[in-house]
């Protein structure tokens, strides 16, 4: 069981005698100004738009308007001549120049629960081993740990389809996500100002921040005495979560998640959903240093948080939730672009998998399908405007190209500049590197390499 | 807010010494408990030595008052029960001790709780599921409160007339049935299959349900010969035509062929291939006219002779009690995941169903044995590994466990219900605190705490009206009793929540604090911060 434990207890008894967390001489943490884009030292983030339940790549961005699999919706041009992507996704389609779309990703896994670890860690389930998320994977090589706000935000996960794709796993607590706006119940009609909020962050009525000093101390003593014998991940656990949610209490930079801070017009261009305004709390995280937020879409109007998951009335279904996605990410890629944030933060739009070609024609629902699916990688990193990989005119198979899993997050780690052959320790004691040995990146999607397109 | 304080003898039960009660627990066999620990620590202890293990000493009275607690009633024990235990100079008290808490209406609420999280884990995440708790948790609790034969409750479950039409009808939800279990895997064969299989004999079937499991024994063939044994569940008995005219015909049969044609058969999706109900050791059913599948299937699991269905419940008693199962995770028994200690689980197991399968006579063995025992201070690195059983791992705690230890340390009532008195799941105000602190799929020595469960307890409104002396029963009373000094107040506050004294260290440290007013000048408050601390403490939220 050695997980590293000596050393972060280490930091946490440093952490504790610097006085973080207890002392009457807590230090105060200034204000975290946006950063400043041209800020040097500004290493990439990743904003990962999460699709659960598997969206349609041939209603979204693998159209197929001369097969019947094609469905009833018609393709538009985009910004890149050549490529054509749905009608519902017209915002999107002007953004083309900075978008690279895989139409070859090709797994094997057709269930909701495996394929959505899969696809979020890169590994299938396999006995003890805990597979860490992306997130956790990816903020632990680009953040820093005594960052005010956590290095990994997760905004409205829908977790319970797939829990363990979801956490830190081996790579332990300090790696967890924080979670805001749980749709644990899968709606989509919530009151968004209220849903994204951190909760409980403020103070109780009538306790100050010299209190909760005092408080801290009192807490410091007990620690300090409990774990001093206690070597457990579950102590550690307790201890560096508070650390970080005292941290957050005393830094303005929790501010970020006040959304109502923002202008009313770019609000509304985000989208009034969750999902919306999720994007729009990603950019105001981007632009504080948070190296990886995930924004779940989920579900769109009455679909009950089915989502993606169109088996049933598939046009009507993914209409809808490319009406919320489209404003949303398309914001989102201005917004960042006129920041000049864009080109240090790389998107990956994804799900667990495709769904099928053949129209079941009694419901008019696609099942699942990972034999052949699409993906979006833009921003950042990313040399855009292209369209990798091609699928069979029905939309059966990749006729080019084949990108598994693999293939597809070494190609993100190469674009957030991360080493894919990095090896964490499992919880098994075997080391494990982030995207299998095996894989493959899609080399002509990277910005600055010299493949062509 | 709606919360109903009691304050009669309050004040007496938290710093005074009260009458421990509810003596009328029945004693087990208390010569077959020490005999089964002693066997038990002596194949714990040869594996130390063979090990090279240095076993950590032996816990003090208020870390094991405080942990029997945690792992039979769920929840930390009062202040009073602490002082009397530690007072109590008997040799054989920490036997008593379980005894007693074994017959506590908290052990029944409790040991519910972990039978429902391990049956229907699915209600954790589906609201709709969640819905029909109350009666499956009514029909538990009926059964434990009786302490009924383990054997006889899966069976039970497994054979409980459940018709897919079911599925449909509007049922009174708190009703007491097992009907929730069936629900919750939506009647079908071949979520009952992985359930069952899973739940009561330890053995991951799913993974077969689709393809041959890779690195183990489990063939797609089995899954399906399993799930078989639920094939009526959908209305979709297959028998091929011939056979079944052939068993009609009868006579000319050969008895075996007769009972082989009674089995239910499914086929297996996506292929054209049926395959008839047989049991996972591959023996073959003997059929006859009029006995239900399941029920055939039920004797199976549940017989003595069946080797998985006790291993498989010990195991999981064992890892509620140590955080880590002799086989780990609990619900893998397979060539690839080995046990631990084989022999102790064997023992255990052919224990339990020589006892009728009591499953209060396995929790008083295993609180009996040197290992549970002992502190979880690490005293030396060999004690590192937790499948070494040399001191006790740091547990985190389930929700209920928490929002019960909080309820029972600041003296929040819970409302009652007069129809349901052990149904402490119907109150709002619990519910919304468990669904802050659900992490269930993390076992007991990895469960991580989040940042928004820091911050629900640093400055949540539970916690927040707990350390608030207008509206904290437990602060109040020690607040405002006169005949107690600062440092007996300090004490009494991690009585009610530590269950131990502070040490010198920290009781001059605490009480300095609170005399000097704390940060505001005001005692009061300053021993508002002094609780508080304690609550948010890693001691105070773990169980070790």
């Amino acid at each position: 069981m050695p997980r590293l434990l000596t050393l972060s207890r280490r930091d946490w008894m440093r952490i504790s005698s610097a006085g973080v967390l207890g002392g009457a001489m807590a230090p105060w943490f200034p204000a975290l100004a946006e950063r400043a884009a041209t800020d040097p030292k500004r290493t990439r983030s990743c904003i990962l738009l999460w699709m659960s339940g598997g969206p349609s790549q041939l209603d979204t961005f693998d159209p197929k308007p001369e097969h019947e699999n094609g469905g009833e919706f018609d393709p538009i041009d985009t910004s890149v001549p050549g490529i054509q992507i749905c009608e519902h996704l017209p915002q999107i389609a002007r953004q083309m120049q900075d978008m690279a779309v895989i139409r070859s990703m090709s797994t094997k896994e057709g269930d909701h629960t495996r394929a959505t670890y899969l696809a979020r860690t890169g590994y299938l389930p396999q006995g003890p081993i805990r597979y860490p998320t992306m997130g956790s994977l990816f903020s632990k090589e680009l953040g820093e740990q005594t960052a005010d706000l956590p290095n990994f935000v997760s905004i409205a996960p829908n977790r319970f389809v797939s829990p363990g794709a979801y956490g830190p796993g081996f790579l332990g607590p300090q790696y967890a996500p924080l979670v805001v706006g749980d749709v644990a119940r899968g709606g989509a009609a919530m009151d968004e100002d209220d849903s994204l909020r951190v909760r409980n962050v403020n103070l109780p009525g009538g306790v100050d921040h010299r209190q909760l000093d005092g408080r801290l101390e009192l807490l410091g003593t007990l620690e300090t005495g409990f774990a001093a014998s206690r070597p457990d991940v579950t102590v550690e656990s307790h201890q560096l979560a508070y650390e970080k949610a005292v941290r957050m209490m005393r830094s303005q930079a929790v501010g970020a998640f006040k959304l109502d801070d923002e202008d009313n017009a770019l609000r509304d261009a985000y989208g009034r959903n969750p999902f919306g305004q999720g994007c729009l709390l990603a950019r105001r995280l981007i632009a504080r240093g948070v190296p990886f937020i995930e924004v779940s879409l989920n579900s769109a109007g009455d679909n009950q948080g089915l989502g993606w998951d169109t088996h049933q009335d598939n046009f009507t279904g993914v209409r809808a939730m490319c009406e919320i996605l489209d404003p949303a990410w398309a914001t989102l890629m201005t917004d960042l672009g006129q920041r000049g944030l864009l080109d240090s933060t790389l998107i990956i739009w994804m799900g667990e998998f495709g769904r099928t070609p053949q129209i079941a024609a009694d419901r008019t629902g696609r099942d699942h399908f990972p034999a052949a699916w699409s993906t979006v990688l833009a921003g950042g990193g990313v040399r855009g405007g292209q369209v990798v990989g091609r699928t069979s005119e029905d939309g059966m198979k990749v006729e080019d190209r084949k990108v598994a899993t693999n293939d597809f997050l070494a190609t993100v780690c190469r674009a957030l500049g991360i080493d894919p052959d990095v090896q964490n320790i499992s919880n098994v004691g075997r080391p494990i590197s982030i995207a299998d040995r095996e894989a493959e990146p899609i080399l002509e999607i990277l910005a600055g390499s010299t493949h062509g397109a | 807010m709606s919360t109903r304080w009691i304050l009669s003898a309050f004040v007496a039960g938290l710093i005074g010494s009260v009458c421990l009660g509810n003596d009328a627990a029945s004693l087990g066999p208390p010569d077959e408990v020490a005999r089964v620990a002693a066997e038990i620590d002596r194949l714990i202890a040869a594996a130390w030595e063979a090990n090279g293990v240095t076993p950590a000493p032996v816990a003090d009275d208020a870390e094991f008052i405080r942990r029997a607690h945690l792992d039979i009633c769920g929840r930390i024990p009062p202040a009073s029960a602490v002082r009397d235990f530690l007072d109590d100079e008997s040799a054989d008290k920490r036997r008593r001790l379980v005894d007693r808490l074994l017959g506590t209406a908290t052990y029944i609420v409790h040991s519910t709780n972990l039978w429902r999280a391990a049956m229907i884990p699915e209600a954790d995440a589906d609201q709709q599921i969640r819905f029909f708790l109350p009666g499956f948790e009514a029909w538990l609790r009926s059964r434990i409160a009786e302490n009924r034969n383990y054997a006889q409750i899966v069976e039970e479950v497994l054979t409980f007339p459940f018709e897919s039409a079911q599925m449909q009808q509007f049922q009174q939800p708190d009703k007491p049935t097992p009907a929730a279990f069936y629900r919750a895997k939506e009647a079908k064969p071949e979520k009952l299959a992985a359930a069952t299989s899973r739940i009561f004999l330890g053995i991951r079937l799913e993974c077969a349900q689709c393809h041959d499991h890779f690195f183990d024994k489990w063939k797609q063939d089995e899954f399906w010969s399993y799930a078989a044994f639920f094939a009526s569940l959908r209305g979709e008995q297959m028998r091929p035509e011939g056979d079944a005219e052939q068993a009609a015909a009868g006579e000319t049969e050969s008895a075996e062929r007769r009972t082989a044609s009674l089995a239910p058969v499914v086929m297996i999706p996506g292929t054209e291939r049926t395959v008839a109900a047989k049991f996972l050791d591959g023996s073959d059913p003997r059929w006859e006219a009029d006995v239900d599948a399941r029920q055939v299937l039920a004797d199976w699991v549940t017989s003595p002779e069946n080797v998985y269905f006790a291993r498989a419940a010990v195991n999981r008693i064992w890892a509620s009690h140590f955080g880590v199962g002799l086989v780990d995770p609990v619900d893998d028994f397979s060539v690839s995941n080995p046990p631990s200690h084989p022999e102790v689980l064997d023992l255990l197991a052919r224990e339990f169903a020589a006892h009728d399968f009591d499953i209060k006579f396995v929790i008083r063995v295993i609180a009996a044995t040197r290992a549970y025992g002992l502190t979880s201070r690490q005293t030396d690195e060999s004690q590192q590994t937790p499948r070494m059983f040399a001191r006790m791992a740091v547990k985190g705690l389930t929700p209920e466990q928490i929002f019960d230890s909080i309820a029972q340390a600041t003296g929040y009532q819970q409302p009652f219900n007069p129809e349901e008195p052990l149904n402490f799941n119907n109150d709002q105000r619990r519910q919304e605190f468990i669904e802050t602190f659900a992490n269930s799929s993390d076992p007991p020595t990895e469960r991580p705490s989040t940042i928004l469960q820091a911050l629900s307890l640093m400055n949540g409104e539970f916690v927040a009206d707990a350390t608030d002396l207008s509206e904290s029963r437990t602060l109040a009373a020690v607040a405002e009793a006169p005949f107690l000094d600062t440092p007996q107040r300090v004490e009494a506050l991690f009585l009610a929540t530590l269950n131990r004294p502070p040490t010198d260290g920290e009781s001059a440290q605490f009480s300095r604090y609170v005399s000097a007013g704390g940060t505001s000048d005001d005692p009061d408050a300053a021993l508002g911060d002094v609780f508080w601390a304690l609550l948010n403490s890693s001691e105070f939220l773990m169980n070790h």
